[in-house]
Formats: C-alpha cells, structure tokens, sequence
C-alpha cells in the first residue's frame, strides 16, 4: 500500500514539474502587466513595483501607438461578420457534401483537398492586388471578405459531425414529404447544436488569432484602423519596446481573457460533437 | 498508386460523358435545340418557360457584352503583358502634365485571368444548357409533365438543394482562392518585381528563368540557388521534428494526465490548455522576449553560471546565450518552443481518440491478463496511429505551412551573418512561407515569391500523395451512417 502511494505522489509531482514549465511564461506575462517599469523587466521574474498603471493606460488613454479600445472594436465588427458568414458557408458545405448525392461531390471535394496544399499566403498576396484594386485595402469590409470569403474550405469537421447523423432519420422525413430544405433546417440542424456552436465560435476566433492577413490588408499605418493583432505586434517594434512592452503584456492578459474562455467552450462543444452525444437518433 | 488512378478514370469518364451528352443533343436535337446554340433562351421559350429563357438570355447578353466590349483591351495584350510604358506628358489644352495611354501589366494578367474563367464558366452553362433543353424535348415528346418557372425553383430547395448550398461558398472560393492562385501561379513565369512594378513600368514574360535561379543556375542571382537549398532542408528538418515532436508528447502527456493514479485530470488538462487559449501572436511574442540576449533568461543564465560554463566549453563566444539570434541555438529553440505550443493540442486530439477506444478490446484483454504494458503496445497505439495516421500527414504539411510560429519568434529578431543568405532576403530561421511572404511585402520580388509558392505546393502534395496511398485503405466515411 505504502509502494502505491509513493507511486501516486511522483506522478502527479512530474505533472506539476510539467504544469510549471508550461506556465511560467503565462505568469510572466500577467505579473509583467502589473509592472510600474514600462520596458522589459531583464532582472527579476516579478516586477521590482506593482501598479495596474498599464491598464490604465491601455483602456483610458490611447496614445498616438497604443489605440487598444479602438482595435478592440475593430476586431470585435470584423469577427462577428466573419462569424455569420464564415458559420453559414462551414454548414452549407458540409450538409450538401455528406448528407446529398450528386455527380460533382466526390471532384469538389478532390479540389478542395489540392487547394489546400498551396500556402494560404500565397493566394494572399494576389487577394491583396485585387482588393486594391476594388479598393478595398485598409478597409474592414476587404479583411471581412478575406477571413470569409474562403471558409467554405474549412468545412470537414463539421462534415465529420454530419456524417454521424443516421441517414435513415433523413429518409423517414423524406418518406413524409417534407422536402431538402426541411430535412436540413428542421430536423438536422437543431439536432447539430455541438457542431454549430463549435463552428461559430472557431469563425468567431479566427480574427482574434489571426495576424498575418491583417498585416497584409490593413497596411496604411493608421492605428486606429488595426486589429488587435497587429496593434499589439507594433508595440513591440524595436523604437517602441522599451516604453510599450508592459502595456504590451496588459493587453495580451486583456484579449487572452475572452478568447481563452470562448476556446475552452468550443472545446467542450468539440468533444460533445465528436464523440456524438447529442445524435444517437 | 491505384486509386488515384482510378480517381483519374472516373474523372476523364465524366467529362467524356459530359460532351457525350452534348453531341447526341446537338444531333439528335431538333430545330429548337439546335437554335439555342445560338440563342440559348430558344429551347426554354419553345416549351413556355419563358422567365427561364429570359435569365439565360440575359447570362448570354452579359457575356457577350463582357467577351466584345471590356474584355478585348486587356486579353489582347495577354501574350505580351503589355508593350506601352506609362510616361508623363505635357498637355497644352490642359497646361498639365498627364499620363499617356499606358499598359498596365498587372491589370492585363489580372482581367485576362478572370476573363479565362468566365469564359470556362460560360463553356459549362453552354453544354449543360444544350442537354437540358434536350431533355426538355425528350420529355415533351413523351408527353411528361414540363415544370413552371416556379416548380424548378422548388426544386432549388429539393432535389436540386445542393446547389443552392453550395453556390455562394464556392463561388467565395472561386474569387478569393482559385483566381488569385492562378494569378500567382502566372507571375512565376514572369519578370514581376521591384524593378517592374506597374503602373510605373512593365512586366513580361521570362518562362521559367525564375525556376532556374531558383534551382540554381543563372548568373547574378546565383545566390537564390544557395539559400533555397539550405532553407528547404532546414523547411523538411522543422516539419519532421515539429510533427514528431508534438505528436509523441502528445500522447505521452495525455497518457500522463488519463492514469489512474492522476488526481483531478481535469484541472491538470485544464493548465496545459491555457497555453494554447493564449492567441499565438501573444504566447511567441512573448516568450522571444524572454528568451532574448538581454532577457530575464539569460539573466538567469548568467547568475547560475551558465552562460560561463557555456563559454568555456566553446559552445558560444558570446556574454549572452543567443538563444533566437544564431542559427544553430535559434534552430532548436524554435523545435523546443513549438513543443510548447503544439503539445497541448495534440494532447487534446490523443484525449479524444484514447476515450474513444472501444471499452469491450480492453476489457477482454484485461480478462485475458494481459499487463498494462502489453495493453498499451498492442491495443492503444495501434488504434491511435489508425485513427491519427492521417492527420499526421496533414500536420506534416500544415508545419511545411506553419507561418506563425516561425514569423512571431524571428521577425525583426532574428538578423542572419551570412551575407549570401541575406542577398536573397533569407535568413537560417526562414522556412520556404516566411521567405515567401519577405519577399513580397519587403521586397516586392512577386516572381521568386511565386516560384517559391509553386515549389512549396509541389512538395506539399508529393508527401500527401504518398502518404494517403499508403494509408487510407477504403471510404470510411459512411462507417458510421
């Protein structure tokens, strides 16, 4: 009994060594956001001064750099437009190619997987020449199009989730006369509740995390235009570094707050839609 | 090899069938069908569908209007790209200088590219259209019902409700990813960089002189030989390593955290997890810092003696650790720091497929006494490589891709000694995306950029060819339907 509990001990204490490494640099982080020294702290891993002046900072007074509430609410219209259409396009796509039959479905899918192949980037740098020439650069309607426009692409897991829904629950309800459209408003898609959320919230994510588009698109310089992203990623530009770095760290904690409790829900709805606990029809 | 060829069969069968379809309709048509080889609306408006020969009819007139009056200035200039170089003049009616009548180089390959696919697109509808009005007159002659404008959009919301589904999302596809690859695809094969920027100047074609320096042959440029060479090996070496890596410590973790003896998994799950709800371009921005020649863990370094003993062996000349500022140091700080990015997603993944082994092989390999360590070798792991196998191929290809993490922790951090490496806008960290993305949008050189993109491709779908042949044996995917 004695031999177990030793055992017990060491493997949850490797788990805590492991637990520690992982989050040393999330703690560093969220003390250095509390640090009254604008620059890195190179010294000691806690700051020498506690104050909570970079959120201050940060929230109440923008500066000519630092326009956090700004990006903030840019980012928060881009993601919820790119969420509804980059949801709807996700679904569409993955309904008609598991639950319908037709002649063109098995090429679609074929071509999907070859565009997949070419760096996403690759295709940006031309999206870029064409929204110039729409003139949809530094514009949140162009960066909208670009996380969008594209999603039907990302559509395999929810096609995945599809393909769990017994098909014969679909036949009934065509037996019964109710047409394509039924089928997949009413009796497919309230049953798919885990898959939606999932896909909402991972649409909704994707301008939050994404960094490089925005880079591209959003290119004029004008602060107040950025994202959160590369606002925060200027913050860091050598010239900037030694008086931005703690607001820097402030407004990583600010926007890792809500995207990390939004990760953790599509997480739990991800599960829940794999592992198929809403459809056992 | 057998299914793709198979794949390739039945794909050339479709399309045989496809023109199949539109000789006998053309042959056997009658006069109708054979006028709506001119007119498209005739065969609609012979059989009373008239709101339907009216939208096609103005599909056709568009078309028509695009192909004679607005594609023509452009198209015509394809072959050349344009021959005229943008000047200014001076206009005595305005007393102003002003532009002549320049070619726009980018604009003729751009508008030329669109106009191909609008052109294809129109070929499709042309022949699909022939066979439907073909089968409007067969059934007519049969005497079978012919549906009202309505009752074919009915059917838009059944039988036919794919393609209300999918129209939107891969027209979005089309415009935002087809069309722009084409383009890039083309500029490979042309001179397009700072030097023959539009409008100021123009670009034209150099057939495959940028896969040659590329490769490298040719002169000057000789050095884009060198670092491609050098950043495609260190490209394979990250992907590998990076798969490998996150891959095993993965499932070791998730192991780890799924014993018997672990107290509270979920809590334990839950640390590890906050690392990855972290956006990206937080976590790495953050962690170069700390690891930076002035940083806190150089700092620490130091105090412990480290960085000295380091010295004395020879392993660096320099006060500081370079942990992200030599190649060597960079190169496996970069593999170590994507361990921890990449090894609580994979712990997820292994989470999911290991709680999803069928209890019924473990239960009766226990009764069978079979000991922990057998169970693992011969029933856990070959589950999960079944189950995972392929996505370890798309993780290989996604980390051929994996921008982020490579850009967030070198950019403007990184600096290379090597002079050959920087006349090509390359540095050691490079993989072939970051270069890529350098190229463009600091040095505006589209044509090595969209070499380079094409050879990533090449690469990218050699290994996932490969691979699924190798792995995937039979559609699963109606398994569980």
């Amino acid at each position: 009994m004695k031999k177990k509990t030793i055992q017990i001990i060491t493997h949850n204490l490797l788990l805590l060594v492991l637990a520690i490494i992982w989050l040393i640099p999330i703690l560093w982080l969220v003390v250095t956001s509390f640090s009254s020294y604008p620059g890195i702290n190179t010294s000691t891993f806690f700051p020498k001064e506690w104050s909570i002046i970079n959120y201050k900072k940060l929230l109440f007074s923008a500066d000519s750099v630092a326009q956090f509430p700004n990006w903030f609410k840019n980012t928060f219209i881009i993601a919820v437009f790119t969420c509804i259409i980059s949801t709807c396009f996700v679904l569409m796509v993955a309904y008609a190619t598991s639950c319908m039959r037709f002649k063109m479905r098995k090429p679609l899918m074929n071509l999907a997987v070859i565009i997949n192949l070419f760096p996403g980037i690759l295709s940006m740098i031309a999206v870029y020449f064409i929204l110039k020439t729409l003139g949809l650069t530094n514009n949140h309607l162009g960066l909208i199009l670009v996380y969008s426009a594209s999603s039907g692409l990302g559509y395999l897991i929810a096609k995945g989730f599809f393909d769990t829904v017994p098909a014969s629950l679909r036949e009934a309800a065509y037996l019964d006369g109710a047409t394509e459209f039924d089928i997949f408003l009413k009796i497919v898609m309230p049953m798919s509740r885990p898959i939606i959320v999932y896909t909402i919230i991972s649409s909704f994510m994707v301008p939050w995390m994404d960094f490089v588009y925005a880079k591209i698109i959003l290119n004029s310089g004008i602060s107040s235009q950025w994202t959160v992203a590369i606002g925060l990623f200027n913050m860091l530009e050598k010239s900037l570094i030694n008086n931005y770095f703690t607001q820097f760290c402030a407004g990583g904690v600010l926007v890792s707050i809500p995207i990390s409790i939004l990760f953790f829900i599509m997480q739990k709805f991800y599960v829940e839609g794999i592992t198929g606990g809403a459809v056992k029809g | 090899m057998g299914k793709v060829k198979a794949g390739f069969h039945a794909f050339f069968k479709s399309i045989g069938g496809f023109f199949k379809d539109f000789g006998e309709a053309v042959v056997k048509g009658d006069l109708f069908v054979k006028l709506s080889l001119l007119w498209v609306g005739a065969g609609y408006a012979r059989r009373k569908q008239f709101i339907k020969a009216i939208l096609v009819t103005i599909i056709q007139v568009a078309v028509i209007a695009y192909t004679f009056g607005f594609a023509p200035e452009y198209v015509s200039k394809f072959a050349t790209l344009g021959t005229v170089q943008q000047e200014s003049v001076f206009n005595l009616q305005t007393m102003k200088n002003e532009f002549n009548d320049y070619d726009h180089s980018f604009l003729i390959l751009l508008i030329s590219v669109i106009s191909f696919v609008i052109w294809f697109a129109w070929l499709l509808f042309y022949i699909r259209n022939t066979t439907a009005v073909y089968e409007l007159q067969k059934r007519a002659k049969e005497g079978l019902h012919i549906n009202t404008f309505i009752e074919d959009c009915k059917e838009l919301l059944n039988q036919k409700f794919h393609i209300t589904l999918l129209f939107l999302p891969v027209l979005g596809v089309i415009i935002f990813t087809i069309i722009p690859l084409l383009i890039l695809i083309l500029v490979a094969f042309t001179n397009y960089d700072q030097q023959h920027m539009p409008p100021s100047s123009l670009f034209t074609w150099t057939g495959l002189t940028n896969f040659i320096n590329l490769f490298g042959g040719g002169g000057i440029t000789v050095t884009f030989g060198y670092a491609f060479v050098r950043i495609l090996a260190w490209t394979l070496v990250w992907a590998f390593f990076s798969t490998a890596t996150t891959y095993i410590g993965g499932i070791l973790l998730s192991l780890l955290i799924n014993n018997k003896k672990t107290k509270a998994p979920k809590i334990w799950r839950l640390l590890f997890v906050i690392t990855i709800a972290v956006p990206q371009f937080v976590s790495l921005l953050l962690v170069r810092n700390f690891f930076a020649d002035g940083g806190i863990v150089n700092t620490f370094c130091a105090n412990i003696g480290l960085t000295g003993w380091l010295r004395d062996i020879g392993l660096i000349s320099t006060s500081y650790i370079p942990f992200l500022t030599a190649p060597i140091w960079a190169h496996i700080m970069i593999i170590f720091i994507n361990i921890w990015v990449g090894v609580p997603y994979q712990m997820l993944i292994a989470t999911g497929v290991l709680m999803n082994i069928p209890a019924e092989q473990l239960e009766s390999a226990r009764i069978d006494g079979a000991n922990p360590r057998q169970i693992f070798w011969h029933i856990t792991m070959p589950y999960m490589l079944f189950v995972t196998g392929p996505s370890l191929v798309t993780d290989f290809v996604k980390n051929i891709n994996n921008f982020n993490v490579i850009y967030l922790l070198t950019a403007n951090f990184f600096v290379t000694a090597n002079q050959a490496m920087a006349n090509s806008q390359a540095k050691e960290t490079d993989l072939l995306v970051t270069w890529l993305f350098t190229l463009t949008q600091d040095y505006y050189n589209y044509k090595m950029a969209s070499a380079i993109g094409i050879v990533v491709f090449v690469i990218c779908s050699l290994f996932t060819l490969v691979a699924f042949n190798q792995m995937i044996k039979g559609d699963r995917e109606e398994m569980f339907q």
